[in-house]
C-alpha cells in the first residue's frame, strides 16, 4: 500500500513538473489559474474542519491583492516581498476581525464575512487617490516579466506548500482539536479545548493564504480593481471546487480544483455557446450524485470494499 | 394601568417608539427619504419574505431565490406580449405556473438533498442557479427588456413634495405576503404542519406530519411567491437573465439580520434598510458609501443580537 | 485502491492532455480576437467580423491565402481575457490581433500584448488608463476614441448645435455617472476636458445592471440645481428606468442626454424617448454610401440590422487589418505596422479611418462620435453638422405631453 501511495506521488510530481516543456504557456497560464484556485479552495477547507463557514475569502483575497500592488507601487520593492506583506496584512486583518467574529456560529458568521468582504471591496472603490478607484490600476510590470515558467514554478511551489501544510495539519494536535469542534463544540469545550483560541488561529492562517494567493494574482496579471480582485467568484469557485471534491481532506480541494477547472476550460473552448449551462448541470449532478465529493465517494467505495 | 415607563422596558415598545421618532424627523428634514425609503423597503421585503419562509421552515438556503424571480419576470413579459395583456394580469397565472414549477424542482433535485450537510444543499441551489440564468441567457440573449407602461411613472404631489406612486404597490405587495402567510401558518392545517415542521422536525413527524408533504408544499409556495413577485418586478425594473443574484443576497442578509424563522422582523429590517440607503444617498457626494451603510448594518444588527443571546 | 487511484491520476493526466490536444490547430492568415461571445454585443462583433471576412475571402482573400477569424471568450473577466491573448498568441499563433472591447478587461491584457508585441488593431476601450498603460507600444493601432476625446468632440459638438439654435445654453451641466469603472472613467476624462469654461457637477449611482435602478435621489440633486444639461452614462438597463423616474417627479432639464453603449431595441418608439440625445459612432439613418452599403450586406446575411455601432465597428477592424496585410503584401511587422500607417479607409461609420498620435499612443483612429436625438420615433443626426439630418429638438417636451 505504501509503496503504490510512493509511486502514485512520484508519478504525480513528475508530472507537474515536466508539464511546462510539453505544454504551451497557454495551458500553463490555466493550470496557474487552476492551482491559485486549489489554494483557495484548500484554505477554506481548512476553516471549514473547524465547522465554520467563511464567505469571505473574496475579502482577504482583494486585501491581498492592493497591499501587494501598492506597496510595491509605493515602496518600490520586489513583488514577492510585497505578496508577503499582502499575507501578512491579510492575516492582522483576519485576527482583528476574528476576535470580534469567531463566537458567531452558522449561517451567521457566513454572513458577517461576507457583509465584510464586500465592505472592504466599497472602501477600496472609493478612495480613488489610494486605490485608483474603481476602474483599477495596471501595474507598472508584472512579475519575473511575465516569464510564464518562472511563474508557474512559483504557484506549483505555492500550491505544493499548501498541500503538504494541510496533510501535516491533518495529523497535528490542532486537526484533532478543530475536528472534536466540529463535531460537538459543547463537548470540546468541556473537554478542555480553547475553541476560540483555536478558531482564532485557524482563521488568521487561513485568510493569510488567501491573501497571498490575492498578492501573487496581482503581481502575475499586472491589473488590480475592486471589482475583480473582490469579485464573489473569488469566494464561489473555491467553495465549489472544495464541495465537489470532498471537504475536510486534503486531496478533495486538489481534485475538485482540478477538475472544475479543467472541465471549465475545455467546455469553454469545445462549446462556446452554452458552456455555462453544462457546467452548472455538472455541478448539479455532482451534488445530487457524490454528496461526499469525489474523493469522499472514492474513500467509502474504497472502506466498503475491504 | 400600566405604567408607560414599565410598557417602556419592553424591547417591542421601545423600538416602536424610537421608529415613530425617527419617522417624524426624517418627515420633517428629508421627507424624499422617509417615502423613497419606504418603497424600497416593501421591494426588499417583499423579495425576502417567501426566502424566510423556506429557510424557517424547510432550512434551505435558496440561492437560486432571485433567479426564479427573474423567470417570473420573463413569464410575465411574454404572458403580456403574446397575450397582449398587462403584465400584472400575470400575477395570477404565475403563482400557478410556478407553484408547479416549484413542485418538480423540489420533487428533482432538492428533496434528495435534503439528508446531506447543509454546505450541499446550498451547492445545489448555486448549480440550480447557474442553470436557470444560463438557460435564460440561452434562450433570451443577455439584452435587457423593459415594459414600459404609463402608470409605472404616475406621480401625486403633495404641498411641495412631488413623489412617486407606483413603488407602493411594493409595500403592498409586502404587507399582502407576510399578512397572508402569518394567516396561512396559523390558520390552515398545512400552515400549523409547517411550523411544527419549522421548529421540531423531527418531532413533528413523530406528532403524525407527513414532513415530506409540507416541505414540498413550502417549497412550491415559496417559489409560487416569487415567481408572481416577477411580474411587479419587471414593470419597474429593466430584466435579464443575471438581475437575480443581487437581489438573492439582499434578502439573505435581510433574513440573517431579522433572524431565521421571524417573518414580521423582515418588514421592520427591510425598512430600516431602504430608510439608511436612502439617507446615505440624500447627501450629495456619498453615493458611492449607501452599499458601506448597508453592510455596516448587517454587521451591526448580527453582532448585537448574538450579544444578546449571549448575556442570556 | 491502487486501481482507483491510478484511475484518477490517469484522468487528472488527460485532462490536461486534452486540453492542450483540442486547441492546437493551425491553418491560413488568422485574425485572433478575444471578445465576450456570452454577450449580445460579443456576438454582434463576431457577426459583424465574419460578414467582413466572408466579403474579403469571396474577392480572393490577402496575400493569395484564406482569411479565418479565431474567436476565444475573454468572459468580460480582466484574466480569462488576459488568458485568451496568451492562448491566441502562443497556441493559435495568429498573425494579426482585432476586436476587443471592455477596457477593465483590456487593462489586463496590455501586459501580455506588451510581452509578445504583436501587431494589433485594437477596436474597443475607452478608457485613457488604458492608454496610459501603452506608452511606447508601437506596433499597437487603436480605433475606439478615447474617453477624454470623446469629451473633447462631445464639447465642440454641443457648442456648435447651441450656436445654432437661439436661446440654447449649455454653460451647467449635471452628470449622473455609473459607479463602476465604465462611468467613472468616462467622467473622469469628460471632466478633464470640460473644466475651466463649464459649471461641471457630478453624482455617481449603481446601475440597474448591477441591482441598482433607483436614481430618483440623484435626480432630485440635479432638479434642485437647475442644470441647462443633464447627461447620465450607465448601462442598457438604465435607459427606461431613468427616463420614468426622471417623469416620476416631474424633473426635465432642457437637454436630457444619455451615453449608454447600446440602446434597448426599439427605444425610439417610446413616448419617453422623445427628445432625448445621444451618443454613438453609427446610426441606421447615416446617408454614407459606405454605411448604407454595410447596412444592406448585413441585414442580408442575419435577417436583421446590427444594434448599435460595435457592428460596423466590428466591419472596418476586419477591413482596415486585412487591407494593411494586402498593402505591405508580407506579414512580416515593420512591413505591416508601415502599411497600416497608411491607412484611409471609407468606413460604414462615415467617417474616412486615418491613424495619427494621440496623447499616448501613435496610431490613434479617428473615429467621430456623433450626437444623435430620438425625434417622434426616428433616431437622428445632429452632429457633425455636414452628416447632421435635422437640427435639435429643444427644449425638451414637458412630461404632461408624453
Amino acid at each position: 500500500m505504501k509503496k503504490w501511495n510512493f509511486l502514485l506521488s512520484a508519478l504525480a510530481l513528475a508530472f507537474v513538473f515536466f508539464l511546462p516543456f510539453c505544454t504551451s504557456v497557454y495551458v500553463l497560464n490555466v493550470v496557474g489559474l487552476i492551482l491559485i484556485q486549489m489554494t483557495l479552495a484548500l484554505s477554506w477547507d481548512l476553516l471549514l474542519r473547524s465547522g465554520q463557514l467563511s464567505l469571505g475569502i473574496s475579502g482577504f483575497f482583494g486585501l491581498g491583492v492592493y497591499t501587494a500592488a501598492l506597496s510595491c507601487i509605493h515602496a518600490k520593492i520586489h513583488p514577492l516581498l510585497g505578496i508577503f506583506f499582502g499575507g501578512l496584512m491579510g492575516g492582522l486583518f483576519a485576527l482583528l476581525i476574528g476576535v470580534a467574529v469567531l463566537h458567531l456560529r452558522g449561517m451567521y458568521f457566513a454572513i458577517v464575512t461576507l457583509a465584510l468582504a464586500e465592505a472592504l471591496r466599497v472602501i477600496v472603490r472609493n478612495v480613488p487617490t489610494l486605490s485608483g478607484g474603481p476602474e483599477g490600476m495596471v501595474l507598472p510590470s508584472v512579475i519575473f516579466h511575465g516569464d510564464a515558467l518562472k511563474t508557474y514554478w512559483l504557484l506549483l511551489a505555492w500550491a505544493l506548500l499548501n498541500i503538504v501544510i494541510s496533510i501535516f495539519f491533518e495529523k497535528s494536535r490542532i486537526h484533532f482539536a478543530l475536528t472534536s469542534i466540529r463535531n460537538d463544540e459543547i463537548v470540546a469545550e468541556s473537554s478542555g479545548v480553547d475553541v476560540f483560541k483555536y478558531l482564532v488561529c485557524i482563521f488568521v492562517f487561513s485568510s493569510s493564504i488567501q491573501a497571498v494567493a490575492g498578492g501573487m494574482y496581482a503581481h502575475i496579471y499586472g491589473f488590480i480593481s475592486p471589482e475583480s480582485s473582490f469579485s464573489f467568484e473569488l469566494v464561489l469557485l473555491p467553495i465549489i471546487m472544495a464541495v465537489v471534491g470532498g471537504v475536510t481532506t486534503t486531496w478533495g480541494p486538489v481534485v475538485g480544483a482540478i477538475l472544475l477547472g479543467s472541465v471549465a476550460e475545455i467546455l469553454k473552448v469545445k462549446i462556446p455557446y452554452g458552456h455555462l449551462l453544462i457546467y452548472g448541470i455538472i455541478i448539479v449532478i455532482v451534488v445530487l450524485f457524490f454528496p461526499k465529493g469525489i474523493m469522499g465517494t472514492f474513500k467509502e467505495r474504497m472502506q466498503t470494499n475491504k | 394601568m400600566v405604567k408607560l415607563s414599565e410598557k417602556l422596558r419592553q424591547p417591542n415598545y421601545r423600538i416602536a417608539v424610537v421608529s415613530i421618532f425617527v419617522g417624524a424627523l426624517l418627515a420633517y428634514w428629508k421627507p424624499y427619504v422617509l417615502i423613497e425609503g419606504i418603497q424600497r423597503a416593501g421591494l426588499y421585503a417583499a423579495i425576502a419574505l417567501p426566502m424566510a419562509l423556506l429557510m424557517g421552515v424547510v432550512g434551505i438556503v435558496n440561492l437560486a431565490h432571485g433567479d426564479f424571480m427573474m423567470l417570473g419576470a420573463y413569464f410575465a413579459y411574454w404572458v403580456s406580449v403574446y397575450g397582449g395583456v398587462d403584465p400584472l394580469l400575470a400575477i395570477v397565472p404565475a403563482l400557478a405556473f410556478f407553484f408547479l414549477f416549484g413542485c418538480i424542482v423540489y420533487l428533482g433535485p432538492f428533496k434528495r438533498i435534503l439528508q446531506a450537510p447543509e454546505l450541499n444543499q446550498i451547492l445545489l441551489a448555486f448549480g440550480l442557479m447557474i442553470v436557470l440564468v444560463q438557460s435564460a441567457n440561452l434562450l433570451w440573449t443577455s439584452r435587457f427588456i423593459k415594459i414600459s407602461l404609463p402608470y409605472v411613472s404616475a406621480s401625486t404631489t403633495v404641498g411641495s413634495l412631488t413623489f412617486g406612486t407606483f413603488e407602493f404597490v411594493y409595500v403592498v405587495a409586502a404587507v399582502t405576503v407576510l399578512v397572508g402567510l402569518q394567516l396561512f401558518l396559523k390558520k390552515t392545517t398545512w400552515g400549523q404542519a409547517a411550523l411544527a415542521v419549522g421548529q421540531n422536525p423531527r418531532g413533528a413527524k413523530v406528532v403524525g406530519i407527513d414532513v415530506d408533504r409540507t416541505h414540498l408544499i413550502i417549497f412550491s409556495v415559496s417559489i409560487a411567491i416569487i415567481g408572481a413577485m416577477g411580474a411587479l418586478f419587471l414593470a419597474r425594473h429593466s430584466i435579464s437573465p443575471f438581475i437575480g443574484f443581487p437581489f438573492t443576497l439582499r434578502a439573505f442578509c435581510l433574513i440573517a439580520m431579522a433572524g431565521i424563522g421571524n417573518l414580521t422582523a423582515i418588514l421592520w429590517v427591510s425598512l430600516v434598510l431602504g430608510l439608511s440607503e436612502n439617507f446615505v444617498l440624500s447627501f450629495f457626494g456619498y453615493a458611492g458609501w449607501a452599499d458601506l451603510i448597508y453592510f455596516v448594518l448587517i454587521i451591526t444588527v448580527i453582532m448585537i443580537k448574538s450579544r444578546q443571546r449571549q448575556v442570556k | 485502491m491502487k486501481k482507483l487511484s491510478i484511475i484518477l491520476v490517469a484522468v487528472g493526466i488527460s485532462c490536461f492532455f486534452l486540453i492542450s490536444h483540442a486547441l492546437a490547430q493551425p491553418k491560413p492568415i488568422k485574425l485572433g480576437t478575444a471578445i465576450p461571445t456570452s454577450t449580445v454585443i460579443g456576438q454582434e462583433m463576431e457577426k459583424a467580423m465574419r460578414l467582413a471576412i466572408k466579403e474579403l475571402n469571396k474577392a480572393g482573400g490577402a496575400l493569395g491565402r484564406p482569411i479565418e477569424l479565431v474567436v476565444v471568450d475573454d468572459e468580460m473577466k480582466p484574466e480569462k481575457g488576459a488568458a485568451a491573448i496568451e492562448k491566441l498568441a502562443t497556441l493559435d499563433k495568429v498573425d494579426i490581433f482585432i476586436g476587443g472591447m471592455a477596457s477593465g478587461v483590456h487593462m489586463a491584457q496590455i501586459p501580455i500584448l506588451r510581452k509578445y508585441k504583436p501587431v494589433t488593431v485594437w477596436l474597443g476601450a475607452a478608457s485613457h488608463k488604458c492608454e496610459q498603460a501603452l506608452e511606447g507600444c508601437d506596433w499597437y493601432f487603436h480605433l475606439h476614441t478615447w474617453d477624454y476625446e470623446q469629451g473633447a468632440q462631445q464639447r465642440l459638438g454641443w457648442e456648435d448645435i447651441s450656436k445654432k439654435q437661439s436661446g440654447m445654453k449649455i454653460e451647467k451641466n449635471f452628470f449622473a455617472y455609473e459607479e463602476g469603472g465604465f462611468g467613472a472613467a468616462s467622467f473622469e476624462a469628460i471632466k478633464s476636458v470640460w473644466m475651466g469654461e463649464y459649471k461641471i457637477v457630478g453624482e455617481s449611482f449603481k446601475s440597474a445592471q448591477v441591482g441598482g435602478g433607483d436614481y430618483r435621489t440623484l435626480l432630485r440633486h440635479a432638479k434642485d440645481w437647475k442644470p441647462d444639461a443633464f447627461h447620465w452614462i450607465g448601462y442598457e438597463a438604465d435607459a427606461m428606468p431613468i427616463m420614468e423616474q426622471a417623469k416620476e417627479i416631474n424633473f426635465s432639464p432642457p437637454v436630457f442626454v444619455g451615453a449608454p453603449p447600446m440602446w434597448p431595441p426599439k427605444f425610439a418608439k417610446e413616448p419617453l424617448a422623445n427628445a432625448v440625445c445621444f451618443y454613438t459612432a453609427w446610426s441606421h439613418s447615416l446617408k454614407a454610401p459606405a454605411s448604407i452599403r454595410f447596412l444592406e450586406a448585413y441585414t442580408k446575411e442575419y435577417g436583421q440590422p446590427p444594434i448599435n455601432y460595435v457592428g460596423p465597428l466590428s466591419y472596418s477592424n476586419v477591413y482596415i487589418a486585412v487591407e494593411g496585410i494586402k498593402r505591405a503584401g508580407t506579414l512580416e511587422k515593420e512591413a505591416l505596422i508601415s502599411a497600416l500607417e497608411k491607412t484611409k479607409y471609407e468606413s460604414p461609420l462615415g467617417d474616412v479611418i486615418t491613424f495619427k498620435p494621440s496623447k499616448v499612443i501613435k496610431h490613434q483612429g479617428n473615429i467621430s462620435m456623433k450626437i444623435s436625438q430620438y425625434q417622434n420615433g426616428q433616431e437622428h443626426i445632429l452632429w457633425p453638422l455636414n452628416l447632421a439630418t435635422t437640427q435639435i429638438m429643444y427644449p425638451l417636451p414637458s412630461w404632461e405631453k408624453r
